[in-house]
């Protein structure tokens, strides 16, 4: 009784390793950047895919002007004097909030951290006027500034947590007839 | 008579050996069609180790200029297509117009783009190793920096 006992228990652990087998031997699913422009009263669109982790081994090769090693290099002066790394550093730290909202007759503008993520909301009250939204999961904020110097951030490692980050709308722009939008999703297409 | 026999199967033995060689990269596709004044259908497949043969026997001077724009890239360009080798096949480009449509996409270890307007269509498709062997020999053409 024992001897089938310890069969059947020997049966089910081998059909439990066979069934799991695939899905542990399988690598990271790959994913994909997407970006869509469409101009409706044009009619034209632009579609580009890219794998992330051809990003990802493309960045670190460029080697040129402010760009190295995957890593892209911030000017003071580009910024107005405005330290963007101790503003990321700042906002990271923080819990979810509301920093920043402007109302202003014909624009309202928000910036906000919710459920781990850097959100920015612009909206323009005049007619035809835009409309965007951008979501950048905190993650990839972190990847940013993990470089050690203070005037560099880590594209290449941004790329890479944006990677691991899942399915998500990072960017939609909308206008009276332009539409952009930047994703990232498991979906070598854009159906 | 066997000599003969001998001989028939050594040229032929070589010519499906230089064939093979020949085609070891895979084979460029190109197909243009034509419509106006009037239609005309061009279909041309050629191995696309031709590419790296032509790159080899072009004059060093004419190419020791795009050499040296193209050598600071090739780690780059070796990545891309490193990546785009393995990666599954898919649209990379798609751009629609009113009349227009470009698509360069990767189909099967080949980069193939797709240009079709009012008056003409054109289908390339180039195998991805070719593309890097012949840049691979474009880079190493002219002197060395």
């Amino acid at each position: 009784m024992r001897k089938r006992l310890c069969g059947i228990g020997m049966i089910c652990v081998l059909a439990g390793m066979v069934a799991t087998a695939p899905a542990a031997m399988a690598g990271p699913t790959e994913r994909y950047l997407h970006v869509k422009v469409e101009d409706a009263s044009k009619g034209e669109s632009v579609n580009v895919n890219v794998p992330l982790s051809m990003a990802e081994k493309i960045l670190p090769t460029i080697n040129k002007g402010d760009m190295h090693n995957g890593h892209v290099k911030i000017g003071h002066a580009d910024m107005d004097d405005v330290d963007i790394r101790a503003l990321l550093d700042a906002v990271r730290a923080a819990p979810d909030n509301e920093f920043v909202t402007v109302k202003e007759k014909d624009q309202d503008v928000r910036v906000a951290k919710s459920n781990g993520n850097l959100v920015v909301h612009v909206r323009d009250g005049n007619k035809g006027g835009q409309k965007v939204d951008i979501t950048v999961p905190m993650k990839v904020v972190d990847a940013l500034l993990s470089t050690a110097k203070d005037n560099e951030l880590d594209v290449s490692a941004a790329i890479k947590a944006l990677s691991d980050a899942g399915d998500s709308l990072l960017v939609t722009v909308e206008d009276a007839s332009q539409h952009v939008r930047i994703w990232v999703d498991s979906k070598g297409s854009q159906e | 008579m066997i000599l003969f026999g001998k001989v028939a199967l050594g040229v032929v033995g070589t010519a499906v050996a230089g064939v093979g060689l020949l085609c070891s990269e895979g084979l460029v596709e190109v197909k243009v069609v034509e419509r106006q004044p009037q239609v005309h259908h061009v279909y041309v497949i050629a191995p696309a180790m031709l590419a790296s043969i032509a790159v080899h026997f072009a004059p060093q001077k004419d190419l020791s200029h795009a050499a040296a724009e193209i050598r600071p890239w090739m780690p780059t360009i070796r990545a891309a297509l490193d990546q785009l080798r393995e990666t599954d096949d898919m649209t990379l480009v798609e751009v629609k117009e009113p009349g227009e449509h470009v698509r360069v996409a990767k189909e099967g270890g080949s980069i193939v783009v797709d240009v079709e307007d009012k008056d003409d269509t054109v289908h390339v498709s180039t195998p991805i190793r070719a593309i890097s062997s012949t840049m691979e020999q474009l880079a190493a053409a002219g002197p060395s920096l």
